[in-house]
Formats: structure tokens, C-alpha cells, sequence
């Protein structure tokens, strides 16, 4: 999407500063933040914290706030980059350990962090996704330094086996003095309250969005010969690719007109390789491999139903895409996914081959007979459900609330962590926070706040930094002029 | 034009010298502060008194001419090799740009970067030890492909100037890029 | 735009004439290569410029006028400015120095201006605009055209097209026009012209003589050569059947390798034509250099070892010392049958390896024990091949210590196979146990179901392997440990002798005793400003880096690199493949 969008942006800069201008009325009676934005997870790794990530990023510009992406490097992909409307990300050099994430020492990120909340004048830290060690080591920063905190959860979690207990512990001790939470269904709220113990006034609810301009259906594409049922995830064990290795050889038995159209890569991926061979099911079921968001569309307009078999899902991007596409949507009944489209647009069966099955004939049934809405109806209904305009602006009044918070000194902060989290987990963390202040003070020490250079603002459609201090923006413009 | 004060990113004092020799060359010198004699004297003091308390409980004389050696040594090296001078930026019109460092023991390298090879001079961003820092740097065509940048050669890599000096420098670099080509 | 005249410095105080020179396409300079004097004749000029040019392949033109007033002397404005229409030309420099001041004033007129306004009134206007418009770049003439700028072009250089860089243009043009240097300043000719003279043409006499006895002498040698070609081949192609394993050891020895490798050097030495080429030229110089002294230094050993008979005394150590070795190795089999370091082994199989590896020793021993009576004299006969060079010596002493060391190669070789098999076994009825399989076909694990007769011979022989493999790993271990100091050593030889063969003695002498020779760029000086001249920059040139200098000139040789990174390596010996010391490229395909 990323792609995309920078296309459009960068076909028309007219449409963009108007719309810059028509938000800097609005702006009058709003306040204006400098937020940082930071997660394990973004560009060019792919997924939905992601497109979230920076979705919501480009919508805050829009509305006039300086936005800034903290990540950390993948492979040669490291130091400051920006994207579409000055949108700048710190690839930040931090060691990757395992899935993406980050290794975390609390110290370490330290020094990297302050030079990016100082230099960009940082008023508000938003940290996503739960996985993401770089996120709780920068709102535990944040904390130190005295900055306004937000964190937005987008995934669900268990409570039985030992990594969960684990992970909730460090949830607890992250979240426990965190300004505000935002997770992204209810289900997802009521999850995160349990498991980080939080009060459920601080948390909000603001869902994920889709841009309804990328997945538009096109009938045409659809082969009527046959029923094409796609899935779109990655192959892992969480999207339950191993019921859908169960489903495969089972329903291809029983109707022979029926194809799999299977996109995304991973682990499990052998798994589905060997069904299709032990099936002899090669003409049936095609493996597409990872792909581009820009291809997704593309995958999804060709089928007639879209199957989800997540085993545990927050709020499932994925189905209102695909529902955007027209297409009818069998998913399992776990997590946020009830609450994210209307019961009559979706399918809902529990997590078992059995029942996705069942679930799977009545649709394929119903398409047989052609007695199910039309595409484009469907588009018409999911389109405007969830926009990013609409998350950017809830989001914005989580900000505006925030900011008017008080963050806790550190004396408080040391109670609240020892009467929250236990007192042998709170004591640790308690120390680890005067630490953490302490190496503070010794970075401040070594480099005062007064000698990092400001960092000159490019954020926005109407480019600040052409009115600052115009350094870049000249050599620019003396390019274009020179090759003329 | 020397009268504001600069320093480097970590705070010292550092001055700007720009000599305009004729329109189209203009000389930039930055340098940095002398070596202090309270830091050699540290270090000179916490080796010898380290080679002492080891003398202490060895007995052992060559130890002590051991340290002086390696302060003596150590200080050469340091002068040599590691303490930077002064570094110069000369930018000839239509000719080239040449890149200089001086190192406190007058060794001097030199490199000269025709203007035929060079696309442009732009403030860039990074990140170094652990700091995000503005530098300024050339960006080199790539022979095959003329809009392309093939690499980047920082300038002033040593004493490692603050942005307001380095603007300072872009600006009156691009001055004369622009006049000349 | 700006105007750049590069001025050689030896013009400097010249006497007023004419500057000859070439204009730099493209780039808007000029080098100035030399100054022709008043008085001379317009018409011998044009025909003295022609001549050099089809000798020089140069464009040599005539450039503009220079003029050093002297003192009571009128200036020529004038008849200076009559001189460009004697010489037709795109653009006429007027360069004048006056007395007393050391900056240069130059005037440019064009030609097609000139032709189409009143000539005096268009060169004022001119003046005042361009006076600040150009640079004066001083050169050293000898420096520049002695120089080869870096990094040089890979692969023959063409001396039609132009190179795209203008220092580069201006190194060449320098460099090329050396027949216009030829004219001597005492010379009763026509014409007097200023510019770099050599000095001294007496030692120029010896370097003739020594060309013109090269020439008997490479010939002598590719003649030898040649013979020594022809017997090396005929013998292989008559007898390669029977012979076929001496070609196998030949490869392997390091002294064969060491041979065809100073044959292929003195080959490329020998060929009678002369050097194409800088990088060529350089080639021959190096491999010239690091030959004569790796033949002197061989031959300081070889006086070393015949002068007080310490061949002899070499020879009457070597026998106690390989007993010495095999007594220590006996001692470490007899305490690996034991309980080594307290592990309780499988007593069965330590014995039986143990007794096996003792009776290896056993044979080894009296092997060498029959040899020992003929050492004395194949050292003897074998040092005298040390007068070929250093590296023949160490060469030498490298195959002999594989050579009195093939007992240990034997033990690692046996102890890598065992447990080589060993691992092999478990991992894949590892994956048994697991329900997987190895797909050979797809180079991939698959999942398979097994029967349970299956399930339980893998999981015997899974139980056997397993406790009977710390037994196989100790004798792996151990002997491993000995094959890697043997090939450490080894290894040092080789390195040694690699790097007496490539590295680059005579790039190395020039950049340290001709700094000039060898130029990676250049660098520039402000040498003064005084407001009204031109500006006027004195170029010098910056010598190669010794890095640099190394990495460019080294010989390729047959690269003796260690073969596998060193995470690559522990791999291999964790796993139990076979390690060697350094492999040669051209045995890469065997």
C-alpha cells in the first residue's frame, strides 16, 4: 500500500496541499503534537502493524502533527529514511534476536532513543504491538524522560502456558504506568485488561482500517468454471494452517470444481506442499509464495470465497479485505473476528476441521445456486465501515487526552510499580527504573540537551523545511535546475 | 566571519575559518582544540601509577621503564594517527574539491575529487556511535549512469562540526557549484 | 566558465615566445607543454609542431604568446596580438609576468568574436570580465610525465580513445608529448624552446647497454626453458599411464607446484618483446625483483648449511626426533585405552581402536627405521636445491613434514571417517524418531510414517550409536587436534612462501624512492592571491598508498587461501568431513 500511495501522492501535490491547507483551519482549535511512532514492525517487513503503522502515520500529517517512525534496521536498510510526505523512519542499528524482534537489555536503546525524542522535540511516544521489544523499551524510556505514552495492542494473548504468563507479567510492568491504551477490538480490550490488570477506563477501542480504493471487486476476474476459495496469511502456526491442511484434501474430494489460490509464505508452508502431493491436488491448489500488498488485490479479485483459519486474531484485517473484494468470507470464530463485520457477510464456524468444513459446503452450496449477493453490493456495504480518516481522528483525541496528563514522577512511578505488579516483579522493575534514570542523568551529563542539533522539520504536504532552515530542500531544487 | 562561536556534537569548542582566495575558491578550515595538557597528564599519571603498584608487588623494574615506554609510545601513536588537527574543505570552481586532515604530528592526507565526478554537496543525516548527527558530504556520479549516486564521501569526518556550521559551509559551497557549471 | 592553463613550473622564468600546448577538449583547460623563444620563423614553427604531432600522436598547437618583459625592454602589445593572426586559432592566450610580481596576467581572445567586432575594443571588454575567470595550475613536467595516475584502466589501453577525466587527459598529454622534450637546449638548431631537460645522458648509456644485453640473455633462457618444457612433456605423454600416480603426487607436493610455478615467471620474463603496457610493465619488474631475491636468499641459506657440515647434523636429528614422536604418540594411545582424563569408555571398542592405531605406529616406525641409512644423502642431494631460491627451501621442508608426518594424517583420516559415519547415523534416525525423512529428491524433510518393525531397529541402533559415540569422538578429538598443528605449520610455510612469491618488491622500491611514479591523485595549493592576477594553484602529486600499492601489484598466484571461512571450518570438523591445509585453485576441479 505504501507503494501506491506514494504514486498517487507524488501524481498529485496539489491535492495533497489542499488539503493541508484545509487542515490547518482545523488545526486553530486543535493542538498540534510531535508524536513518534515506534515498533519492531514496519516497511519493508510486511503485515498489519505494519500498514497500520504507517496508514495511520500519513492520516496524523494530514491533519497537521509531525510524525516520526522509530524502527530498527533490516539489513543494509539502516539510518533515517522518509517516505511519502516527509514522513521520516530512524532505522535504528539494534540487534534483531528472533522474529523480527528486537534483543532487549532496557539499557542499551537508551542513548538512540533520547537523541530521536530530543532532536524531534517528541511530545507524545506512541509504541504498538505487544511483540515488539523496541516498543516496551521505548515507552519505558519515554517514561523516564518524562514523555506522554501510548500504546496500541494488536494482538490477543493467552493466559495458560508459561511464555503467556511470562509475557503478561512484562506487560503488566510496561502498561501498569502507561498514559493510555488503545487496542483495536473489544475482545482485544477485555483481553489486554485481563492480562495487564489495567484499569478499563484508560483503554480505548479504535480498529483497524482497510482503504476501501485498493480492494475494489471486479467479477470478471473469477473463473466460472469453478469455485475458488483464497487464503491470504502467512503460513504460521497462529493462522492455523494446519486446519486448513486438513480441509484441503477433504472438500477437493467431495466437489472436484473446487481450487485453492493460497498466498503468503512461512513455516507451515511444507505443510500444505505435502497435502497437495499426497493428494495429487497440483492443478487444484497453487502455492503463490509471499506477495506484495500491491498483488493482494489482485489474488483476491480472482476467487469466490475468502477462508480464514486463524486460531487466535485481534481484528482481522484480512477478511475485510477480502469481504471489500466482494467475496464471501468463512472464518473461525476466534477472538475480535465476530465483532468485525456484519453477521450476515460473514461465516462463522468454530476452529476444527469439521466445523470450517460444514461452514465451507453451506457457502460453496449457496454460490452453486448463485444465491448470494453481488460483489459490488458487498464493496458498497464494507467500504465505509473502516477508514483510516476515521481511526486517525479518534486517535487524535486520544492524544489530545493524553497530553493533558500528568506523567508520574519517578517517586510515584516506583509505588505504582511496586503496588501493581507484584512485589518481587515490582521491585526488580523499580530498580531497573532508577537505573534507567540514572543512566539518564549520565547521558545528559555527557551530551547536554543543548548541543543535539534540532532536526530540521520535513513533515507535512506543505514541506516545513522549505520555510526552516532551508538546507536540503536548496540542493533539491538546484538538482532539478541543473539537469534542465 | 569568524566571530560565531561553533562546536562539535559533543559540545567543544571548534573554530570556522573560510578564506576566500578568489570568487570561485574558497578554502574552509575547521579546527579543533588543541590537546589539553590535563589529559595527558591523567592518562600519563593513572599508567605510571598503575605500573607502579604492579612494581609494588612484583619487584619487577621492567615494569616501570615498560610503562614509560608505552606512554611514550602510545602518545606518538596518538598524535600520529588518531588526533586530528585541523581539517580543510578547498573548493575550486569548475576543478574539483579537495579533502584535507592535518594530524597534530603534521602528517597530512590529502584526497582531490575532480568536479567532473561529483554530483552534488547535500547535509545528510546519520548515525553515529550513539548519536544521530547532521554531516556534510559529496555525492559521487556513477561513471555508467550520470543521475545515479555511486557513493559518498564525508567531509570533515574528524571534528565532526554541528549543523549551524555546516550550513554555513553548504551554503557558501553551493554558491560556487552553482556559479560554475 | 573558467579557464584552467596548466603551466609547467620549468617555464616559469622562461624568456618571451610562444606556448606550445594542446587544448583539452571538452573541459576547458589547456596544458601548456613547452616555450618557444624569439626570434623564429612562423613557417618552421608550423612545420616543427607538425612533426611532433605525428610523433607524439598529441594535438599540439601553438597556444598563445608568453611574455617576461625584461628590464629596459618595450612591451609588444602589439605585435603580440599580430601573432594570433599568424597562427590561426579558436582562442589566443596572452600570458605576461611582470618583474617584481609573482602573479601571471592572462588575456583570452577569440577568434570568431574578433572576426566579427573591432578586435582591440572587444579583448578590453573581455578582460574585464574574465580577468578573475582563470586558473593558473603550476606542474612539475618530469613528475607528470614520469607518473601513471590510478586506478589505471583495466584491460589494454587504447591510445585513441580519450579517457573521461580531465587530470587523466592531462597526465596523458603530458606523458605522450616526451619527443617535444628531446630538444635540447644547447642545440644549434632553429628553434630554442624551454621545458624539462634531463639532466644527464651518461647513465642513459649504461641503461642502453644493459637493454642490448638482455636480449642474448632471454633468449638463452627461454631456450632452456623450452628444453626443460619439452622433456616435462614428453616424459608425461609417453608414460602418463604408468606414471599416473607420480602426476598425482607431483600435484600434491608442494615443491612440483613450487617448480611450474618459477617456470611459468621466468616464461613471461623471457618473452623478448617489450613490456605493452604500465600494468604489464610493472608485472615483469615484480616478478623480476622478488625472484633475484628470493635466489640471494636462498643462496645465504644454502651457505649457511654446507659450511660447517650442518646438514649432516640435521640429518642425525631428524631420526631421534621422529622416534620421539612416535613414542609420545604410543604414550597417548595407551593412556586413551585407559580411562583418559577419568571417562569411562566402552572398553571393547577403545581397545579394539587402540590396538589398531598402535600397530600403525608399529609399521610407521619401522618404515623410517629402514629409510634412516639414506637420509643423510637425499637431504644432502635435496638442499642443493635451495641455490633455486628461499622458496624452494621452505617448499621443501613443507612436503618433508608431510612427509615424516603421514602417520597422524593416517589416524585423523581413519578417526574423521568413523565418526563421520557415526553422525551421519544418528541424524538420520534422529529424524526417524521424529516421523520425518530426507527427501532427496526435493532436498528437503518429509514427513513419513513408519512401521513399528522399522521404529525399532531405529531406535536399537539410534541406542547404540549413540553410547558407543563418545568413545569414536574422544580418538577423533585427540588425533584431530594433532592433524591441526601439523597443518598450522604447514600452513605458515605455505603463507610465507606465497607472499615471498607475490608480494610486489619493485612497485614497493618505487613508492618509496620515486614517490612520483606511482600517483593516486593529486593535490592542490594555494600559492598566491594577490588581487588583480589570476589565481594560481601549484599541483602536486599524492603518491599511491603502501595499501594500495600492495593490493594492485600483487602477483596472482595460484592463491593459497585457506579454503573455508573459519565458522565454515569448526562446521566441517564438528560434522567430520576432512580437512586439508590449503588447496591450490588449479586443483579446485579434480
Amino acid at each position: 500500500m505504501g507503494q501506491r500511495r506514494k504514486v498517487a501522492a507524488g501524481n498529485n501535490p496539489s491535492s495533497q496541499r489542499n488539503s493541508g491547507v484545509s487542515a490547518e483551519a482545523a488545526r486553530v482549535h486543535s493542538r498540534k503534537h510531535n508524536i513518534c511512532m515506534v515498533s519492531d514492525f514496519f516497511y519493508p517487513n510486511m503485515g498489519g502493524v505494519e500498514s497500520h503503522i504507517y496508514q495511520l502515520s500519513q492520516c496524523l500529517i494530514e491533519k497537521g502533527h509531525k510524525v516520526v517512525i522509530v524502527t530498527h534496521a533490516y539489513g543494509r536498510r539502516k539510518g533515517v529514511r522518509y517516505l511519502t510526505n516527509g514522513l521520516k523512519v530512524y532505522y535504528l542499528p539494534l540487534q534483531v534476536m528472533y522474529n523480527q524482534s528486537t534483543a532487549t537489555t532496557c539499557f542499551h536503546s537508551l542513548p538512540l532513543m533520547r537523541c530521536v525524542f530530543v532532536r524531534e522535540r517528541i511530545t507524545v511516544v506512541h509504541a504498538h504491538s505487544s511483540f515488539s521489544a523496541m516498543a516496551h523499551d521505548a515507552l519505558f524510556h519515554a517514561k523516564t524522560m518524562g514523555l506522554n505514552t501510548v500504546f496500541t495492542d494488536h494482538s490477543l494473548f493467552g493466559f495458560a502456558d508459561l511464555s503467556s504468563v511470562l509475557t503478561n507479567k512484562l506487560l503488566t510492568v510496561s502498561l501498569c504506568d502507561t498514559n493510555h491504551i488503545v487496542c483495536v477490538s473489544y475482545t482485544s480490550k477485555e483481553n489486554t485488561v485481563l492480562r495487564a490488570a489495567l484499569d478499563p477506563e484508560i483503554v480505548s477501542v479504535i480498529p483497524n482500517a482497510v482503504d476501501p480504493t485498493d480492494f475494489t471487486p471486479d467479477p470478471s476476474q473469477r473463473q466460472d468454471d469453478r469455485i475458488t476459495i483464497v487464503v491470504i496469511s502467512r503460513l504460521v502456526y497462529r493462522k492455523g494452517i494446519d486446519l486448513l491442511g486438513g480441509i484441503i484434501p477433504e472438500l477437493c474430494l467431495k466437489h472436484p470444481y473446487l481450487h485453492f489460490l493460497i498466498g503468503g509464505e512461512g513455516p507451515k508452508r511444507i505443510v500444505l506442499e505435502e497435502v497437495r502431493e499426497k493428494y495429487q491436488l497440483h492443478d487444484r491448489v497453487r502455492l503463490l509464495g509471499a506477495l506484495e500488498h500491491k498483488d493482494v488485490r489482485g489474488v483476491l479479485v480472482q476467487g469466490h470465497i475468502f477462508l480464514n483459519t486463524s486460531l487466535t486474531e485481534a481484528f482481522c484485517m484480512a477478511i475485510v479485505e477480502g469481504a471489500s473484494c466482494g467475496l464471501q468470507v468463512v472464518s473461525t470464530r476466534v477472538g475480535g473476528i465476530p465483532e468485525v463485520l456484519p453477521e450476515d457477510l460473514i461465516t462463522l464456524c468454530e476452529p476444527t476441521v469439521r466445523s470450517l468444513c460444514a461452514g465451507l459446503e453451506a457457502v460453496i452450496a449457496l454460490q452453486r445456486s448463485g444465491n448470494v449477493p453481488s460483489p459490488a453490493s458487498i464493496h458498497a456495504r464494507v467500504r465505509n465501515l473502516y477508514t483510516w480518516r476515521n481511526v486517525a481522528e479518534r486517535t487524535e483525541k486520544v492524544y489530545d487526552r493524553v497530553v493533558g496528563e500528568q506523567v508520574l514522577p519517578l517517586d510515584r512511578r516506583l509505588r505504582r510499580l511496586r503496588a501493581h505488579c507484584g512485589p518481587v516483579a515490582g521491585s526488580i522493575f523499580a530498580f531497573v527504573a532508577v537505573l534507567d534514570f540514572l543512566f539518564l542523568l549520565l547521558l545528559q551529563w555527557l551530551v547536554p540537551d543543548g548541543v543535539m542539533d534540532l532536526a530540521v522539520n520535513a513533515t507535512g504536504p506543505q514541506q516545513q523545511w522549505r520555510q526552516e532552515k532551508s538546507n536540503k530542500n536548496d540542493c533539491f531544487v538546484e538538482d532539478a535546475s541543473r539537469s534542465f | 566571519m569568524e566571530d560565531e562561536a561553533f562546536t562539535d556534537i559533543s559540545g567543544k569548542p571548534i573554530s570556522l575559518d573560510c578564506q576566500s582566495h578568489s570568487s570561485f575558491c574558497r578554502e574552509f578550515i575547521i579546527s579543533s582544540p588543541k590537546v589539553s595538557m590535563g589529559k595527558v597528564m591523567v592518562y600519563t599519571c593513572s599508567v605510571w601509577l598503575l605500573a607502579y603498584a604492579v612494581f609494588f608487588f612484583t619487584q619487577n623494574t621492567a615494569v616501570l621503564s615498560g610503562a614509560i615506554l608505552v606512554t611514550l609510545v602510545g602518545m606518538m601513536l596518538h598524535i600520529h594517527f588518531v588526533k586530528v588537527d585541523h581539517e580543510s574543505l578547498l573548493v575550486i570552481g569548475s576543478l574539483g574539491i579537495q579533502v584535507s586532515s592535518s594530524y597534530a604530528s603534521g602528517r597530512e592526507i590529502t584526497t582531490f575529487i575532480e568536479m567532473s565526478k561529483i554530483k552534488d554537496i547535500v547535509i545528510n543525516e546519520a548515525i553515529y556511535m550513539h548519536q544521530i548527527i547532521y554531516y556534510l558530504c559529496v555525492l559521487l556520479k556513477d561513471p555508467s549512469e550520470p543521475d545515479a549516486v555511486s557513493s559518498v564521501v564525508p567531509l570533515f569526518q574528524s571534528s565532526k562540526p554541528r549543523l549551524n556550521c555546516l550550513v554555513k559551509v553548504y551554503k557558501s559551497c553551493q554558491e560556487i557549484l552553482s556559479k560554475c557549471q | 566558465m573558467v579557464l584552467k592553463i596548466f603551466f609547467p613550473q620549468c617555464c616559469n622564468r622562461a624568456e618571451s615566445g610562444l606556448l606550445v600546448g594542446r587544448w583539452i577538449s571538452g573541459h576547458d583547460s589547456a596544458v601548456v607543454l613547452a616555450v618557444i623563444h624569439y626570434p623564429f620563423i612562423p613557417g618552421q614553427v608550423k612545420q616543427y609542431i607538425q612533426q611532433m604531432q605525428a610523433q607524439s600522436g598529441v594535438e599540439l598547437t601553438v597556444l598563445g604568446s608568453w611574455s617576461l618583459p625584461k628590464e629596459g625592454q618595450e612591451s609588444m602589445e602589439s605585435f603580440l596580438r599580430d601573432l594570433s593572426t599568424i597562427f590561426p586559432q579558436q582562442r589566443w592566450l596572452q600570458v605576461s609576468r611582470q618583474m617584481g610580481k609573482m602573479g601571471f596576467i592572462c588575456e583570452v581572445v577569440n577568434r570568431n568574436q574578433t572576426a566579427l567586432a573591432p578586435p582591440i575594443l572587444l579583448t578590453k571588454k573581455q578582460n574585464e570580465e574574465e580577468e578573475e575567470k582563470v586558473i593558473f595550475v603550476h606542474y612539475e613536467q618530469r613528475k607528470v610525465m614520469l607518473s601513471q595516475l590510478h586506478p589505471t584502466e583495466s584491460g589494454d589501453p587504447d591510445p585513441n580513445t580519450e579517457p573521461s577525466s580531465e587530470l587523466k587527459q592531462v597526465f596523458q598529454t603530458v606523458a605522450r608529448s616526451q619527443p617535444l622534450f628531446f630538444l635540447d637546449r644547447y642545440d644549434d638548431g632553429p628553434l630554442k624552446s624551454t621545458h624539462w631537460q634531463s639532466e644527464g645522458r651518461e647513465a642513459s648509456i649504461i641503461v642502453e647497454l644493459l637493454k642490448q644485453a638482455s636480449v642474448p640473455l632471454c633468449m638463452l633462457i627461454s631456450w632452456l626453458l623450452a628444453l626443460w618444457t619439452w622433456i616435462s612433456v614428453s616424459s608425461v605423454s609417453c608414460r602418463i599411464f604408468s606414471l599416473y600416480p607420480l602426476r598425482f603426487l607431483s600435484s600434491k607436493l608442494s615443491t612440483c607446484v613450487q617448480i611450474s610455478y618459477r617456470t611459468e615467471h621466468m616464461r613471461t620474463l623471457s618473452s623478448p618483446k617489450p613490456a605493452a603496457g604500465h600494468k604489464q610493465f610493472m608485472r615483469k619488474g615484480n616478478i623480476l625483483v622478488s625472484f633475484l631475491v628470493d635466489v640471494g636468499l636462498g643462496i645465504l641459506l644454502m651457505s649457511w648449511l654446507y659450511r660447517d657440515d650442518h646438514i649432516a647434523t640435521l640429518a642425525n636429528m631428524l631420526m631421534p626426533a621422529a622416534d620421539h614422536v612416535a613414542k609420545e604418540l604410543e604414550e597417548l594411545l595407551q593412556w586413551l585405552m585407559g580411562a583418559p582424563a577419568g571417562l569411562k569408555m566402552n572398553r571393547a571398542l577403545d581397545q579394539v581402536l587402540g590396538r589398531f592405531f598402535l600397530y600403525h605406529i608399529h609399521l610407521w616406525i619401522s618404515y623410517i627405521h629402514l629409510m634412516s641409512p639414506f637420509i643423510e644423502g637425499i637431504l644432502w642431494y635435496g638442499g642443493l636445491s635451495v641455490c633455486l631460491g628461499l622458496t624452494f627451501a621452505l617448499s621443501l621442508l613443507s612436503d618433508m613434514v608431510a612427509l615424516l608426518t603421514f602417520h597422524i594424517y593416517c589416524f585423523y583420516v581413519y578417526g574423521a571417517r568413523l565418526y563421520c559415519l557415526k553422525i551421519y547415523g544418528l541424524s538420520s534416525l534422529w529424524r526417524l524418531f521424529r516421523g520425518k525423512k530426507w527427501n532427496v529428491l526435493r532436498q528437503r524433510v518429509d514427513s513419513c510414517s513408519y512401521d513399528v518393525d522399522q521404529l525399532f531397529i531405529g531406535t536399537l541402533l539410534f541406542t547404540i550409536l549413540l553410547f558407543l559415540l563418545p568413545t569414536t569422538a574422544l580418538y577423533y578429538l585427540v588425533f584431530t587436534l594433532l592433524r591441526l598443528v601439523v597443518v598450522l605449520f604447514q600452513g605458515i610455510l605455505h603463507l610465507s612462501v606465497d607472499f615471498i612469491n607475490s608480494f610486489p618488491l619493485f612497485a614497493m622500491g618505487l613508492r618509496i624512492f620515486r614517490p612520483y611514479r606511482l600517483a593516486e591523485g593529486v593535490k592542490f595549493q594555494v600559492l598566491c592571491d594577490e588581487p588583480g592576477t589570476a589565481l594560481h594553484l601549484l599541483m602536486e602529486i599524492n603518491p599511491l598508498k603502501c595499501s594500495t600499492v600492495v593490493q594492485t601489484y600483487r602477483t596472482p598466484t595460484y592463491s593459497c587461501y585457506p579454503r573455508d571461512s573459519w565458522a565454515a571450518l569448526v562446521k566441517k570438523l564438528f560434522v567430520g568431513e576432512l580437512i586439508y591445509p590449503w588447496r591450490h585453485k588449479s586443483t579446485k576441479a579434480d
